[in-house]
């Protein structure tokens, strides 16, 4: 297993050259000129140059590709072009809100929705199994901002229950800032989620195994846990560990509407300022992360299934 | 086990609602809502609204706006009197005030403050031509101060800027006056010094900081930064060691009635905490105000029917709470700009003569401007002089008939021949849908138009190299003088400067020179209003509207004024703080 985990970490360098490849590709055809945002309306011709110039915009374009790269297996990231700040200051100055808001809300939405999904797969066919999946399917229909609006509307504004908007870093007086937003990413996740697990377990629970175990004559409820689950639990740990490096770019519209400073406000600014320092750093941060994370995925399945062997 | 966990969670957070932040009657505090990031407090980067206000908080200039004089006065700030200016009017001579102090500061020897001086002048305008630092404010100086271009270009390639270097235009008298000597006359050059580029900075605190300068602010202004985190929240307390700075005992004839100056002779500032929170999404700024969180607002487009009756009234609701309403007419001015280095705007005048009278005005200042809005018949907007009250533009006033009729004698008969034009514009819902209307409303006289979606920099990109044919924008003034707005259609500004339509015209050109210069008068004005009836007639941007600025603030809120360039502002604002435990109970 070794040996895979390093040859795994080792096949992150090309993919680190690759993600270096597209958004220096991106940025330059696709982004809009940074000199002359942030040089502001009044900017001359001169000074678009000048600013270029030391912005390192006027090298060859490989020069700049190599800076790139250079950056992205340094971590040296340099400050933002927009507000001058250091960024791997700013990116931990953001993650500590996004991951208040997102980690406990994705917990929460994860072990709910699986408790969920087999109960109606418990039920399945019956009076629950209908409703639940009517409302997860309803639910899913609604837009999120729907949801933002009206949740914060009703019990922020209305009922008095929650903060509307705003944030505080100290534990813990984050949690009454993050309880609302984080309530409504477990609405809007149990849908998708009760969904897919429900169809997981179901395909574990007609299998021969499960008639093996009922026939010896264990519980449902056992026969559920102990058996359906752990076998369900590799397409489980494949949909939950995967979306782990997201939680960490935060949840943009969330953060947005309650004024969460967290790293999806960084990252929208960055694209609106073409900001690509920034840029550069959320994209090969958050490809680390992924690769990382699905790593992380594959030495759970030997957990979970011990005849998975990572070679 | 897990469900008992949820339960733990959820119970931990329910329990952590109560833990948030409480109205404080204490001291006197006033809650802000900032729209945007602040991107720090560097005076020399203070080209957007929502900087510039932070940093006037801190730091200040030579001169100031009269916060209640209109039409807008300059007044003397840190600078001891207005100036002397020379005859020639080339030569500007300041005196300083005495005993201003910095704030304190670690950066000074034993963190207290020191005096300001006529050098800490001398030293923040060579920063806004350091070329290292690339100031937004440069195009305020270029050209305008003795020696400063040739002191920037000299140091543009080299390792490091020598600041000791004698500048021609930048003459220390001695501690407490100097003189700036320009190039040519500029009599615009007072307003630069109203504006935050040009506000005092300490060398010690901008070296000792080095690049985390800006978000460690010390100027002598009437607030001290307590907590900046640029994204969430910034704090600021009464700075204890601000001069003895007095609200205003003058203003406009209709302000005592309205209680303006009930404060005058008083020391500044009158509050003595400010809180500003970064709130972007419009319906948490709204519901932060409604609840009383929040002490002023510009009232956001999709809750003006809850705040505004008749267009022009509070709406009773918000009235019975002590809540109180501000209609101003905002120094500014939306179009339609055609790019004219495009031979079908640029040869032919009846085609966007055609294109001004196809435009629905009066549909489209309901529509998105709740009719609050003033129809632009040229480039500037009402309270400038230059503005010509009387003149009514000819191809503003929707006039279907006589648009086929030009369109027709353009060469194009109910639109044939004539290519499908590109309308580029941002992404926002709103500007999508203005984007939609204008394609309507040329629709109805035959011609076909594209809206192309861009994001703000990739439509900053087409505007730059000119390949914008067509594009929705608005322009705000800078400061109050014609000159900032028709230098948006003066030639040699041409992409990528302010004339992003890259109109020409030599006899608008000529005039323009010529009144740019000129001190304000009545000689001057005669040429200003000359160029506002040819940027009219000539229609080389449909014009849009100048919009009018709605404001709502709560009763406990004394001596709001609207003031277009209201950086300074806050220090002249009180709380009542007697009249707020009252009136939060209606909340």
């Amino acid at each position: 297993m070794t040996t895979y985990i390093i040859r795994r970490l080792l096949y992150m360098i090309p993919v680190i050259f690759g993600v270096s490849f597209i958004i220096f590709v991106l940025f330059n055809v696709v982004a809009g000129d940074p000199a002359p945002l942030l040089l502001g309306k009044h900017a001359t011709a001169q000074q678009i140059h000048d600013l270029r110039e030391q912005l390192g915009l006027n090298k060859p374009l490989f020069a700049q590709y190599m800076d790139v790269v250079k950056s992205a297996f340094t971590f040296d990231f340099g400050r933002s072009w927009a507000t001058r700040q250091d960024i791997i200051e700013m990116i931990r100055q953001g993650a500590w809100p996004s991951l208040t808001l997102t980690i406990p809300a994705f917990m929460i939405s994860t072990v709910l929705s699986i408790l969920l999904s087999l109960v109606v797969a418990f039920y399945r066919g019956k009076g629950i199994d209908l409703t639940i999946r009517f409302l997860c399917i309803a639910g899913q229909s609604i837009s999120s901002v729907a949801y933002i609006l009206f949740f914060q509307y009703f019990f922020a504004y209305k009922l008095g229950w929650f903060e509307i908007s705003g944030y505080e870093p100290e534990f813990p007086m984050f949690l009454s800032y993050v309880a609302l937003p984080g309530i409504i990413w477990i609405v809007l996740s149990l849908g998708p989620d009760v969904r897919f697990f429900r169809t997981v377990i179901l395909d574990e629970i007609y299998q021969d195994y499960v008639r093996t175990a009922r026939a010896k004559g264990l519980g449902e409820i056992t026969v559920l846990l102990k058996h359906v689950l752990r076998n369900a639990m590799i397409p489980i740990i494949t949909y939950v560990v995967i979306q782990i490096p997201f939680l960490i770019l935060g949840a943009l519209l969330l953060e947005s509407f309650f004024s969460i400073p967290g790293l999806g406000g960084i990252t929208l600014n960055a694209l609106n300022s073409s900001d690509f320092p920034v840029i550069k750093a959320m994209a090969v941060l958050s490809s680390i992360a992924y690769i990382l994370f699905s790593l992380l995925t594959d030495v759970l399945y030997t957990l979970a299934d011990p005849r998975v062997k990572l070679k | 086990m897990s469900t008992r966990l949820i339960g733990l969670v959820f119970a931990f957070m329910l329990a952590a609602v109560g833990c948030s932040r409480e109205q404080n009657f204490d001291e006197k505090v006033l809650n802000l809502i900032t729209p945007q990031k602040i991107k720090g407090f560097d005076p020399i980067y203070a080209a957007d609204l929502y900087a510039s206000n932070e940093i006037g908080k801190v730091y200040e200039g030579l001169l100031e706006f009269h916060y209640l004089k209109r039409p807008y006065e300059l007044t003397p700030n840190l600078a001891e009197s207005m100036p002397e200016v020379s005859a020639d009017g080339l030569t500007y001579t300041f005196k300083v005030k005495k005993g201003v102090m910095f704030q304190d500061s670690k950066a000074f020897p034993n963190g207290k403050g020191r005096e300001l001086k006529s050098d800490d002048f001398i030293y923040s305008i060579r920063r806004m031509a350091d070329p290292k630092l690339q100031s937004t404010g440069w195009w305020l100086l270029d050209g305008k101060i003795a020696g400063l271009n040739e002191w920037r270009d000299k140091y543009a390639s080299a390792e490091k800027v020598n600041y000791d270097e004698a500048v021609e235009g930048l003459k220390k008298i001695d501690d407490h006056s100097f003189q700036f000597k320009l190039t040519k006359p500029f009599p615009q050059f007072l307003y630069a010094l109203a504006m935050p580029f040009t506000f005092a900075v300490a060398k010690e605190v901008v070296e000792h900081h080095g690049q985390e300068f800006q978000n460690y602010p010390v100027g002598t202004g009437p607030f001290k930064l307590e907590y900046f985190d640029n994204s969430n929240r910034i704090v600021y307390h009464r700075n204890p060691t601000f001069r003895e700075k007095l609200y205003p005992s003058e203003g406009e004839a209709t302000d005592e009635a309205a209680g303006l100056l009930a404060d005058a002779g008083k020391k500044l500032p009158l509050v003595d905490k400010v809180i500003v929170s970064i709130v972007v999404e419009s319906q948490p700024q709204w519901l932060n105000f409604q609840k009383g969180s929040a002490d002023l607002l510009g009232v956001p487009k999709d809750n003006f029917d809850q705040a505004i009756v008749d267009g022009k009234n509070l709406h009773p609701d918000m009235a019975k709470k002590g809540i109180r309403l501000s209609m101003v007419n905002a120094l500014d001015t939306t179009y339609v700009a055609f790019n004219h280095t495009d031979p079908l705007f640029k040869d032919n005048i009846k085609l966007r003569q055609a294109m001004s009278l196809a435009y629905d005005h009066v549909e489209s200042n309901k529509l998105f401007y709740n009719n609050t809005a003033t129809i632009a018949q040229s480039i500037i907007p009402p309270g400038i002089s230059g503005h010509k009250k009387e003149y009514k533009n000819p191809y503003i006033g929707r006039n279907l008939e006589m648009a086929k009729k030009l369109l027709k004698e353009a060469g194009y008969p109910e639109g044939k021949g004539l290519p499908e034009l590109n309308y580029e514009t941002v992404g926002s819902t709103v500007s999508r849908q203005q984007g939609e209307f204008f394609a309507k409303n040329m629709a109805d006289i035959g011609i076909k138009i594209r809206i192309s979606t861009n994001t703000w920099p990739e439509l900053v990109k087409k505007t730059n190299t000119k390949t914008a044919q067509m594009f929705g924008i608005a322009w705000g003034a800078d400061y109050p003088d014609a000159e900032n707005f028709f230098g948006l259609l003066f030639g040699p500004n041409e992409s990528p400067g302010s004339n992003s339509s890259n109109y020409k015209n030599a006899n608008f050109d000529k005039i323009f020179a010529q009144a740019s210069i000129m001190q304000d008068g009545p000689e001057r004005t005669a040429l200003y209003e000359q160029l506002y009836e040819m940027a009219g007639n000539e229609v080389p941007w449909i014009y849009g509207m100048h919009r009018t600025s709605v404001t709502v603030y709560q009763g406990w809120v004394k001596n709001y004024k609207y003031i277009e360039f209201n950086h300074t502002q806050v220090q002249y604002l009180n709380a009542d703080l007697e009249a707020k435990k009252e009136l939060l109970k209606k909340f």
